[in-house]
């Protein structure tokens, strides 16, 4: 049973993050006051580039690119989506568990990418980890301070105890900060820094070509599915499997308008704003869960 | 046991004559001692005590616990698969024979150190531990007398603070057993007594495992020490000072002694000196090893890190935090020796331990790269590797208690070991070779061999964790760390910590599941046209392979990055205060105290010899009478 659980939430994560992302793009075309192509130009876009032939800087490049495909989809399978019903796991999804796996995508990646010799690619990666420093901080002080008011770390039970309200509301300052991390984790502006075309040519996918560009675009999606799925379970927990698809969808639009306004940050300049602001209201929010002041 | 003992620090001289013949024969009896010695660890009974000698009335004692046996293999398999290794790596070296020898008394002394049942045992067979590591560090590369000094400075500075704590001890209570200290010390009175004894004890911890202030010795040591060598001084040795902290935080029970102080959510307020020092440590361990050029450093630099996090874990006293500091003890002594093995290998084959001069080595040597990619997982605390557990069970712990200070921390620390272990991966390992290097063979098989053996240790511990935590589970009952049941829940393969569980095995077995959707995506798809990476100057007149923004580029330079990797972010920290620092100012002070007593003192003429002579003799005569 867990494993169709996990095959369908592979399944369910690929259409939904491609077909959202092919709407982002909609999205941020309006903004923009142009037209922006249909919603399915990303199927389109990943078939493609899968479909092509490709070129290969040596066996880590690959090895790489299906380490990080590989860690993003175990990500996903062990996601749970918005009930216990829904949750192919129950045993495993431990917080940090998960977000300790969303790494090892990351350093799949960070590896093939800097194996293709191109310093672009490095200078990427260099920019990627160091985003990382920034972002995860307050997120996981926020989480600790979540996870030390309800006593689990499961989050199937995150997402029952917050049935009759959600986090948001009961811990405004930390599903903030929550948002603030996740854009940063999702990679939109402003903080889009390791991808920079107009700077270092895309960073660290300069080399990818072909299905390697296919292949991590699929990793990317993977991605930004479980980090979705996790502010969604944490933050706005409880309900159907019907429910959650709403959550994601208004959370997905909502990160996509706000970096479609935004400039980018630059690297140091991101760093002290996530360890100004959110950290701080992070810490602030520890204190007030330390002394029991939840709404 | 004392028979066992002494029969292994006395075998160490034969081992030095019979290496001063052959110094394989040598190696290989170091190899066959040790495995008897690991072989005798597993025979000892718990509870075995042994008197050894008598000292101003003071029984030596030697006695075996489960924390002796645990301390002793960590220590056994990091030295065993060293002197494996050294099998090979040790015809690089001019000093052969001494190695061994001083190899084999690390051995038998750090043994020494955990069978201790008193404090004078301790500190003798600590003293023999340091001496003989002393005594290996300068056979290494340039300025490793240097750091040989520094290192002994900074052991002295702890290890004369335990001793002065040690005859305290003995002065008021008239012994030194472990059992009746702490006996004695429940029941004290003076608040402050019992204050002083904790941290002068801990001082020879602090100073061993380096934790900040006494950090900066592992740095130059472990960077210029013999390059295998560096893989004991960072896997086992540091886990001396580990010992000490279990020692004076849960064998003589901190939290029995200091429950009428106050007691700040389980943790008592002197421990909280140590999870101080622990950040302390964890944040400057991070942010010098990610400025790091050299590798070695950079790694010992990880290790004041980890060194950080092992107190944290011991001193909170919480049953996942001290069971997590426990574990990680194992997990970063399996870590750091394979990292600092696999560097030796490196160093071996290129002659240099600078990120900078290297690139492109995984082309060369594969499999160096592959142990060094799965220790650093294991360092970096990513699932499925061991590294991961004992994090997990110390960020429970630091939640738990709400102590949300450490905790970040704590996740600073983790989240920044991926910058810095990423910078040897990226610069050393991957992107162009250069030229000299173009005919770089792999390390032989038999340094291949413990590095393969010793990863595929903790990636079974990452998956199958629960012989040692069951082990560890004991250690916890037997200090008396409540509650005297088991709180991992050990069995239906579950990881139980307060808040939530894990399974080990599912979550390898997702990842092996990820990894085959990821290949059969792969290979379904088009194969690739392999493109070389070679460096333009290996094919004339060929352009660069990579992508250059449309110019075709024929410059013979590399176009390899990796110096300053993340200067973006260490611009951030380019002015910030150095420990180091205060601490040369220090020296430099004493050294022109030295030089102002010396120009006094000692000036080259027979007439100021003749005037100390005759003070001297004056002095000796009026003492005497």
């Amino acid at each position: 049973m867990a494993f169709y659980k996990a095959l369908f939430n592979l399944v369910f994560a690929f259409f939904l993050v491609v077909s959202l992302e092919g709407i982002a793009r909609k999205i941020v075309a309006r903004v923009q006051r142009r037209i922006g192509p249909p919603w399915y130009q990303n199927f389109i876009d990943i078939f493609k580039a899968l479909s092509k032939h490709p070129f290969s800087n040596g066996w880590i490049f690959d090895f790489g690119v299906i380490m990080a495909l590989g860690g993003s989809i175990a990500t996903a399978m062990l996601m749970p989506l918005g009930s216990l019903k829904w949750t192919p796991f129950p045993n495993t999804d431990n917080f940090f568990v998960i977000a300790y796996l969303f790494t090892v995508g990351a350093l799949g990646m960070a590896m093939g990418m800097v194996g293709s010799g191109n310093p672009w690619a490095s200078i990427g990666i260099s920019r990627a980890l160091t985003q990382m420093l920034g972002y995860e901080l307050p997120f996981l002080v926020t989480m600790s301070s979540v996870i030390y008011n309800y006593k689990t770390a499961s989050i199937h039970q995150l997402i029952n105890l917050q049935s009759d309200k959600w986090n948001l509301f009961s811990m405004p300052l930390a599903g903030i900060v929550a948002f603030i991390s996740l854009i940063g984790m999702m990679g939109k502006k402003p903080f889009d820094i390791a991808i920079a075309p107009a700077e270092i040519a895309s960073g660290p996918m300069v080399e990818l070509s072909g299905k390697y560009l296919g292949l991590l675009q699929i990793m990317h999606d993977f991605s930004l599915f479980s980090e979705i799925s996790l502010f969604v379970n944490i933050f706005l927990g409880g309900g159907s499997l019907g429910w959650f698809l709403v959550k994601f969808v208004i959370v997905w639009v909502l990160a996509v308008l706000i970096s479609s306004v935004l400039p980018r940050f630059r690297i140091e300049q991101m760093l002290k704003f996530y360890w100004g602001v959110p950290l701080g209201l992070a810490f602030l929010n520890a204190l007030l869960v330390l002394l029991g002041w939840t709404f | 046991m004392s028979a066992f003992l002494i029969t292994l620090l006395l075998s160490s001289i034969v081992v030095y004559f019979l290496s001063k013949a052959s110094w394989k024969v040598g190696a290989l009896l170091n190899i066959a001692i040790s495995l008897f010695a690991l072989f005798y660890v597993f025979t000892v009974d718990v509870g075995t005590t042994e008197k050894i000698g008598n000292f101003f009335g003071q029984n030596l004692v030697l006695q075996w616990t489960n924390v002796s046996f645990y301390f002793s293999l960590v220590s056994l398999l990091v030295i065993i698969s060293v002197m494996i290794f050294s099998l090979k790596w040790l015809e690089s070296q001019k000093y052969k024979a001494s190695f061994n020898m001083f190899l084999l008394m690390v051995t038998a002394s750090s043994i020494g150190v955990f069978a201790a049942g008193d404090l004078l045992t301790l500190y003798i067979f600590w003293e023999i531990a340091v001496l003989s590591s002393l005594l290996i560090v300068p056979m290494g590369k340039k300025g490793s007398r240097k750091a040989s000094v520094q290192y002994a400075v900074m052991s002295a500075v702890g290890t004369y603070m335990f001793i002065y704590g040690a005859f305290l001890l003995m002065q008021r209570y008239g012994t030194l057993r472990l059992p009746e200290i702490s006996r004695h010390l429940i029941s004290d009175q003076s608040m402050g007594f019992k204050l002083a004894i904790f941290l002068l004890l801990v001082a020879a911890g602090v100073a061993k495992s380096g934790i900040f202030p006494l950090h900066t010795w592992l740095r130059t040591a472990h960077g210029k020490a013999p390059d295998a060598f560096s893989a004991v001084l960072s896997g086992q040795l540091t886990k001396l000072g580990s010992y000490i902290f279990t020692v004076s935080v849960a064998v003589v029970p901190s939290l029995k002694i200091f429950s009428d102080l106050t007691v700040y959510s389980g943790v008592p307020l002197p421990n909280y000196i140590l999870i101080i020092l622990g950040n302390i440590s964890i944040i400057i361990g991070t942010l010098m090893a990610i400025k790091q050029d050299d590798m070695k450093m950079l790694i010992a630099l990880s290790s004041v890190a980890n060194g950080g996090y092992i107190l944290i874990g011991l001193s909170t006293v919480d049953p996942l935090g001290f069971e997590g500091g426990m574990f990680h003890i194992l997990n970063h002594a399996l870590a750091s020796a394979v990292i600092f093995m696999a560097f030796a290998a490196v160093v071996y084959r290129t002659k240099t331990t600078k990120i900078s001069e290297m690139g492109g080595l995984i082309h060369k040597m594969p499999v160096t790269f592959l142990v060094y990619l799965f220790s650093i997982i294991s360092l970096a605390g990513i699932p499925p590797m061991s590294g991961f557990i004992s994090k997990w069970m110390i960020y429970q712990a630091l939640v738990r208690k709400g102590m949300f200070i450490t905790a970040f921390v704590a996740f600073f620390g983790s989240i920044g070991s991926f910058l810095y272990v990423f910078r040897p991966l990226a610069g050393v390992f991957l992107g162009q070779l250069p030229k000299k290097y173009k005919d770089v063979k792999e390390a032989p098989f038999i340094m291949l061999t413990p590095m393969v053996l010793l990863v595929l240790l903790s990636l079974f511990l990452g998956v199958w964790p629960f012989p040692v935590l069951q082990r560890i589970e004991d250690i916890r009952m037997d200090l008396g760390i409540t509650p005297s049941f088991k709180i991992v829940e050990i069995d239906k393969w579950l990881i139980k910590g307060f808040a939530g569980s894990w399974d080990p095995v599912v979550v390898f077995s997702l990842f092996m599941t990820g990894f085959i959707v990821a290949y059969i995506l792969y290979s379904l798809f088009p194969r690739p046209k392999k493109v070389d990476l070679l460096a333009p100057h290996e094919k004339e007149g060929t352009p660069v392979n990579i992508y250059t923004g449309g110019e075709f580029i024929y410059n013979p330079d590399l176009y390899h990055f990796n110096t300053r990797f993340y200067a973006g972010f260490e611009r951030m920290y380019e002015k910030h205060p150095s420990w180091e620092k205060v601490l040369n100012m220090f020296a430099k002070f004493f050294h022109d105290i030295g030089e102002w007593i010396h120009s006094w003192f000692f000036k080259p003429s027979p007439s100021v010899y003749t005037l100390w002579m005759i003070v001297t003799i004056l002095l000796v005569f009026w003492v005497r009478w």
